[in-house]
């Protein structure tokens, strides 16, 4: 096996008594689009947190290209090679879309250029072009609709070209002509460089995006397949429908 | 010109300066700051340290710089361990400490006595012309620090500043430290703050813990809300509207024949009614952010 861009190793966190993760460890290969998959309340985002830095394992291990990333910062993180979205993905009011995207620009750049005046960037024009932003690139971010912010908050962890893009529910909301250019734009990532590792509850999506998935329920990871193999996996359909109910037996 | 618009603008200038201080923490990047007065006061009390111990006025400007630099270097290591409301909360505080330590310790800064006798700036020119002299230079310094705010506002860093303000997370995810955005603006205001501080020390004459109240903080706060909060040009305006507003009080209660206690208590009206007002009807100020970042 090569080495691993992504390996995590006994992933651990509780709220309180609630036990979310329970020593998860995968490895995902350089180049690999991976989905994350489980029902409600699984763990996938506070997986995603504690990879991306935005929550602290109680225990475990988390390295990115042989890097130690555990618990550091989520700016570090970032710096290391590793962008995010969010399922919820809040956009500021006093900021337009374009300004966002400058924003994401700025952050992937050099230190010196944060003092340089901001102007118009063709690049941020063709990259409103291909998330269908244009013609939003002026109005305040925050106005944008649930799928608009989706596709912008895309566009921004796209912006530093990652070695490692973490995407939590990308297509939620998102027109189903626009998914499939999102499939296509993620795609290219990917074919750049780009390893992608997706929490998505739409399994059309995953069959069209993903390589291989690894399923995690009640905080423990049941499965690591292709997306072929889900429905035959019976640990997977346990998870997402229950337990079969036996002849003769009356579900109460 | 007369002496009491030449004064009346002076100050206002100096209030200025404070003003886009506070507008570069608050209205730029979010950090609600309640004890920006302590940072003023790190410039009155290096001019009035500067004095005592026989040293030259711009060794206490040296001196009060650094105070404010340490300040506000603090300020921002607590804004790494509180959310933004007990951050706001903390700052009073300490503000609030700095004015009583200074009105308590007799022996340090003459106490509530605060020290007399600072050498007034330009000094050695004809009144007249010194007063001219005196104001041109606020203005200048008012001038500068106009510019280091746009330039800030407009730059790569102020649209970070902006994200830190409204989305920190996703600030964060884009690679942010905003530990370290937050030190840069607290120190780069204090500074700010610090110089209007040494200038008004050596423009009174005088410097005593009650310039430190915190009624002080909340005027400057008024400038900024009544001007528009996160507009550079809306601060300033904040700014000189506000200064004029209450050095004219004095005049309303001589026209309406009404008692000297009028005068302090309209000032606080004046206040906390505008505040309140803007707040309610008009919360983005008389010059709103222009969103899009043309001008801010």
């Amino acid at each position: 096996m090569s080495e691993a861009l992504l390996e995590l190793n006994g992933l651990s966190k509780a709220f309180g008594a609630h036990q979310v993760l329970d020593g998860v460890s995968a490895r995902i290969r350089p180049g690999e689009i991976v989905g994350l998959l489980g029902p409600n309340g699984s763990g996938k985002s506070t997986l995603l947190n504690a990879i991306s830095g935005f929550l602290p394992p109680d225990a475990g291990r988390v390295t990115i290209a042989g890097t130690d990333i555990t618990a550091r910062p989520a700016h570090v993180v970032t710096r290391a090679g590793l962008a995010r979205t969010f399922q919820l993905p809040n956009m500021p009011t006093r900021m337009t879309t374009r300004e966002v995207l400058r924003a994401g620009d700025v952050a992937a750049g050099a230190p010196r250029h944060m003092l340089r005046r901001t102007g118009r960037d063709d690049r941020i024009d063709a990259l409103l072009e291909m998330f269908r932003l244009a013609h939003v690139a002026d109005l305040p971010a925050s106005s944008l609709s649930g799928g608009q912010k989706k596709l912008l908050s895309v566009a921004l962890a796209l912006r530093g070209s990652p070695r490692l893009l973490c995407l939590d529910e990308p297509t939620a909301g998102v027109h189903p002509e626009l998914r499939t250019e999102m499939v296509r734009i993620l795609k290219q990532a990917a074919g750049e460089g780009t390893t992608l590792l997706v929490i998505e509850h739409d399994m059309l999506f995953i069959r069209q995006l993903c390589s291989r998935c690894i399923v995690l329920d009640r905080g423990h990871l049941i499965a690591d397949c292709a997306p072929d193999e889900l429905e035959h996996n019976g640990a997977v359909v346990e998870a997402y429908l229950g337990k079969a109910v036996q002849k003769g037996k009356t579900a109460r | 010109m007369s002496d009491f618009l030449i004064h009346v603008s002076a100050v206002a200038c100096l209030y200025g300066i404070l003003a886009l201080a506070l507008n570069l923490q608050m209205g730029l990047s979010g950090l609600v700051n309640f004890g920006l007065i302590a940072l003023f006061g790190c410039g009155t009390y290096g001019a009035a340290f500067a004095h005592l111990w026989g040293w030259p006025p711009l060794a206490g400007l040296a001196l009060g710089l650094v105070f404010a630099a340490l300040l506000g270097l603090f300020f921002a290591r607590l804004g790494d361990r509180m959310s933004e409301d007990y951050w706001g909360i903390a700052t009073l505080s300490l503000a609030e400490i700095m004015r009583l330590v200074f009105t308590n310790e007799q022996g340090l800064a003459g106490g509530a006595q605060g020290v007399s006798g600072l050498p007034v700036t330009f000094a050695a020119l004809p009144a007249d012309t010194a007063a001219l002299a005196r104001l041109a230079l606020y203005a200048a310094l008012l001038v500068v620090a106009f510019v280091i705010c746009q330039r800030i506002a407009r730059s790569g860093f102020g649209l970070s500043l902006k994200l830190m303000r409204e989305e920190p997370q996703l600030a964060r995810a884009l690679g942010y430290d905003l530990a370290r955005s937050r030190r840069i603006v607290m120190v780069v205001s204090s500074l700010m703050a610090a110089v209007s501080g040494f200038l008004y020390a050596h423009y009174l004459t005088f410097v005593g813990p009650e310039q430190l109240m915190s009624h002080e903080t909340f005027l400057i706060w008024s400038m900024v809300i009544i001007g528009g909060i996160a507009n550079n040009w809306g601060v300033v305006a904040g700014a000189i509207l506000m200064q004029f507003a209450l050095a004219y009080v004095p005049f309303v209660k001589d026209w309406f024949d009404v008692p000297s206690d009028f005068v302090a208590a309209t000032r606080l009206i004046i206040v906390g009614g505008g505040i309140l007002a803007f707040l309610i009807w008009r919360p983005k100020g008389i010059f709103p952010e222009r969103i899009g970042g043309s001008h801010v």
